[in-house]
């Protein structure tokens, strides 16, 4: 009966196009075992039920037919500068970095463009959300989640302040132009780290004044941005690539008492169990690259997600790029191919970075009561041969054409 | 009393003035070990120096009644040393470094692109004749009281060769020795060379932007100057009735040079620089070499010569302690200065450089470093006497101890590159100099 009045509340939407029954499809809900010749009912855009043949569903609701195909969750790239970039070269498309060192009040959603040409492309390879991480300075921003479809950001954001990108200051002494020495390069850090404590203690300050409230308090926006991250609701996504600079960072948020996510982490070394002791999951850089080191294996990079599975340190990926966040499942594939056990691989797009930024109770799996974000395949998505069908987000079904499927017709037509 | 003062003075003096030349005419230096370089070392014999030249050399010479006597028992007599590619004398110049592998930043030293002056335009092509001083003579720009000369001095170089060392077409070198009140007094042979490098115009400098457009640029200005040479003739024969070439300062410079001296290090570079000296039909020289161990054979094929910088790669002291070095980076540490043995068992002629090394302690342990890894202690001196003298055709004059050559010698307390030996005297054209003791100086007020 309960059944009954829920399913007549969605019939008063009927032609509501994210309310449909996938029929016939294998569901790999990733969280369990598939489940083969499935009924996946979707009702407002949520997932209501995963029903075998005989699921019943009112006659108004829109049947799809996906006799042979799989239905997986839709991937989630944690780290691109999706929409905030159109093409790097042309500055006025492009508004990842601001200028200064310490921005905590910029919210990289609103700098998504929902229009760019890169959205179609990366959605096609079945990415249905990402992270938009700005860039530049120290505490560059707030990385937001982001649906990859909607009129406005307002649609397409998830999560505004799912985290803090803070670029972690490094002994550097190789720069693009000039060389420093070591002593020089270790000052720069250790000012820049002074800096940024600094920093912390003022936005610590601010909280105790703000929650004094007395008479005089003025309200500051970037301070003010920074007590999500000091309530530890927001984590930081700090870059750190190698050993050292994780270390730094780990210690360095253990003494500020702040939840931390690692990202680009490339070179963990003996940091990893590190990492395991204290609980802190790190988005791996693309796997698809050259060695680091001109002596390292060639397989240098393909191994890194291998390692840190083994160490028992959660993971995801993330493309750190825009138009090629679409090679995200193969940036997943080749870990796998190297080692990386298959559902690893296979979580890493999908239910691990919803739990790192947080959403797992919306995103990441095919589950009861989860939205809709799911992509329907003829195979395996980490596959490069597999071609996604079908796409929904939140139950929306959304266009696969892009630019490049539009220049494939346009050539093809070409007599 | 009175003489127990004269003696603090005159003690006080020689303190004060450390290096200070005497000037006697004639020297003799007698009882010593002489290392002559050019033929067999005399076990004991004398060697007589007047007016600046070698009078006499030899077991059995007996020293001129009007000689200073030099006691040299248990001393060592080599030639002075010769720096085969320097810029001491020239204040402008940056110290003269090994060229970067792959020639990329220039295979020269770094330097302001313009050193002074007005700022003039970006040159759009080789028509402007950018980053050329091919007309600027080493010779004349000397400067006698460059710090630097007395140190290098005091390492036992008596002669070097100096270059310009700005530009591409830097300008040309001078043979000249470490000593004298004026720059004229220091010069012995001039022009020596064109010194040319790879460097770029920088990043929005203009022409020519990349390696690729330097090459281009020094064959361009070499089709010019043959051109320019040839139109010179035709109208020196024919002056009526001809237009007059226009003259050009920059190709003026470039016809003058006896041999050109091009920065190789890889055995890519040494390659394309030795086919490049060939097509330019010039003598060629290369400098740098740090990994000519590996392409002996190809400067043996093309009768190549060599400057080997002694400033051999080396980890820098302010590096990242964490960071790895390639396997590469580690064997040309590793196998830089067997070049100078390479090179000479495959029989190339080659000088040594002290580079950018600034202390005489460093240039000792970098030859050290060379003989280590093969090469003969005598053929390691040989190449910072007589083999830069004959490279730069000034061995008639320079690089050995012989009768009638400039007398530029040094005395030594024993073997050459030993640890503990220490340079007594070194002469140049004759004048006697004792380097300071190795410890600082005292403070000098009173010098006056």
């Amino acid at each position: 009966m309960k059944h009954l009045s829920f399913f007549l509340a969605a019939t008063l939407f009927a032609g509501a196009d994210d309310t449909f029954v996938l029929r016939g499809v294998t569901v790999h809900p990733v969280t369990g075992p598939d489940v083969e010749n499935a009924s996946l009912l979707v009702v407002d855009g949520k997932i209501a039920e995963i029903g075998d043949a005989k699921l019943k569903t009112p006659k108004t609701t829109r049947t799809i037919d996906a006799k042979g195909l799989h239905a997986y969750p839709g991937m989630i790239d944690s780290a691109t500068q999706v929409g905030m970039s159109e093409i790097s070269s042309v500055r006025e498309t492009s508004d990842v970095s601001e200028l200064g060192d310490f921005k905590p009040q910029l919210r990289a959603a609103i700098a998504v463009n929902p229009a760019s040409e890169h959205i179609p492309v990366i959605r096609a390879n079945g990415i249905t959300a990402a992270m938009a991480v700005p860039d530049g300075g120290i505490i560059a921003g707030q990385a937001s989640l982001m649906h990859l479809d909607g009129w406005t950001w307002e649609e397409m954001a998830i999560r505004i302040d799912a985290a803090m990108h803070l670029r972690f200051p490094t002994i550097s002494t190789g720069g693009f132009l000039s060389r420093t020495s070591f002593p020089e390069a270790r000052r720069n850090y250790e000012t820049r780290l002074k800096n940024l404590s600094e920093y912390f203690e003022q936005a610590r300050r601010y909280q105790k004044a703000k929650a004094a409230a007395g008479p005089g308090f003025k309200p500051d926006l970037a301070l003010e941005a920074m007590l999500p991250v000091l309530a530890k609701k927001t984590p930081i996504m700090i870059t750190a690539t190698r050993e050292r600079a994780i270390k730094d960072a780990v210690t360095w948020s253990e003494k500020e008492g702040v939840r931390i996510v690692l990202a680009e982490v490339r070179r963990p070394g003996e940091s990893l169990a590190l990492l395991k002791q204290k609980n802190i999951p790190v988005i791996l850089g693309p796997t698809q690259e050259l060695p680091l080191e001109e002596d390292d294996p060639y397989d240098e990079a393909f191994t890194v997600p291998v390692e840190v599975h083994k160490a028992g340190v959660k993971f995801a990926f993330g493309s750190f790029g825009n138009q090629f966040s679409r090679n995200l499942p193969y940036q997943a594939a080749t870990a796998a191919a190297f080692g990386l056990p298959y559902e690893e691989a296979l979580k890493s797009v999908t239910l691990y970075p919803a739990q790192i930024w947080g959403v797992d109770d919306r995103m990441g799996s095919i589950e009861k009561g989860k939205w809709a974000d799911i992509i329907v395949t003829d195979g395996d998505p980490l596959e490069v041969k597999t071609n996604v069908k079908r796409m929904f987000i939140q139950g929306k079904e959304v266009d696969l054409e892009s630019k490049h499927t539009r220049l494939y017709k346009k050539y093809l037509a070409r007599p | 009393m009175l003489r127990h003062l004269c003696v603090l003075v005159c003690l006080a003096a020689l303190t004060l003035i450390p290096g200070k030349a005497e000037t006697p005419a004639v020297i003799a230096i007698r009882n010593a070990r002489i290392v002559t370089v050019s033929g067999p070392v005399i076990a004991q014999g004398t060697v007589v120096v007047r007016n600046g030249l070698i009078e006499a050399v030899g077991e059995t010479i007996t020293p001129p009644a009007d000689a200073w006597i030099i006691d040299g028992a248990g001393l060592t007599v080599y030639p002075g040393l010769i720096d085969s590619l320097s810029t001491l004398g020239l204040s402008d110049a940056a110290p003269m470094g090994a060229p970067s592998p792959s020639g990329r930043r220039g295979g020269g030293p770094p330097s302001s692109s313009s050193s002074s002056g007005p700022a003039t335009p970006p040159a759009r092509g080789p028509e402007d004749r950018p980053l050329n001083t091919s007309y600027l003579l080493a010779a004349d720009q000397l400067a006698a009281n460059d710090r630097r000369i007395e140190a290098a001095r005091n390492a036992g170089f008596t002669s070097a060769v100096t270059f310009p060392n700005r530009n591409i077409f830097s300008g040309q070198g001078a043979v000249i020795n470490l000593a004298g009140e004026r720059p004229g007094n220091m010069v012995v042979h001039s022009p020596a060379g064109m010194f040319l490098t790879l460097r770029t115009a920088g990043f929005t400098a203009g022409y020519p932007g990349s390696l690729l457009g330097v090459i281009a640029y020094i064959r361009q200005i070499y089709l010019d100057a043959a051109l320019y040479k040839e139109a010179k003739q035709i109208y020196a024969a024919h002056p009526v009735g001809n237009r007059r070439p226009d003259y050009d300062k920059h190709l003026e410079g470039v016809l003058a040079a006896p041999r050109i001296l091009l920065p190789a290090s890889s055995p890519k570079d040494i390659e394309r620089m030795l086919r490049f000296g060939q097509e330019l039909k010039q003598e060629t020289i290369l400098y740098g070499l740090h990994e000519g161990y590996r392409a002996t054979p190809l400067l043996k094929q093309y009768n190549g010569k060599a400057l080997v910088d002694l400033r051999w790669p080396e980890k820098s002291r302010d590096a990242d302690p964490e960071q790895t070095d390639s396997l590469r980076t580690l064997e040309l540490r590793d196998k830089a200065p067997s070049t100078a043995a390479e090179l000479h068992k495959a029989g190339v002629p080659f000088a040594f450089y002290a580079g950018a090394l600034a202390q005489p302690t460093d240039v000792s342990r970098a030859v050290k470093k060379a003989i280590d890894a093969g090469l003969a202690p005598g053929d390691a001196i040989r190449a910072l006497t007589l083999s830069p003298a004959e490279i730069f055709g000034v061995a008639d004059r320079l690089g050995s101890i012989e009768k009638g050559k400039i007398a530029n010698l040094i005395v030594t307390t024993g073997d050459l590159f030993q640890d503990r030996t220490r340079i007594k005297y070194v002469l140049v054209d004759g004048v006697k100099y004792e380097p300071a003791p190795p410890q600082p100086a005292p403070p000098s007020e009173a010098t006056r």
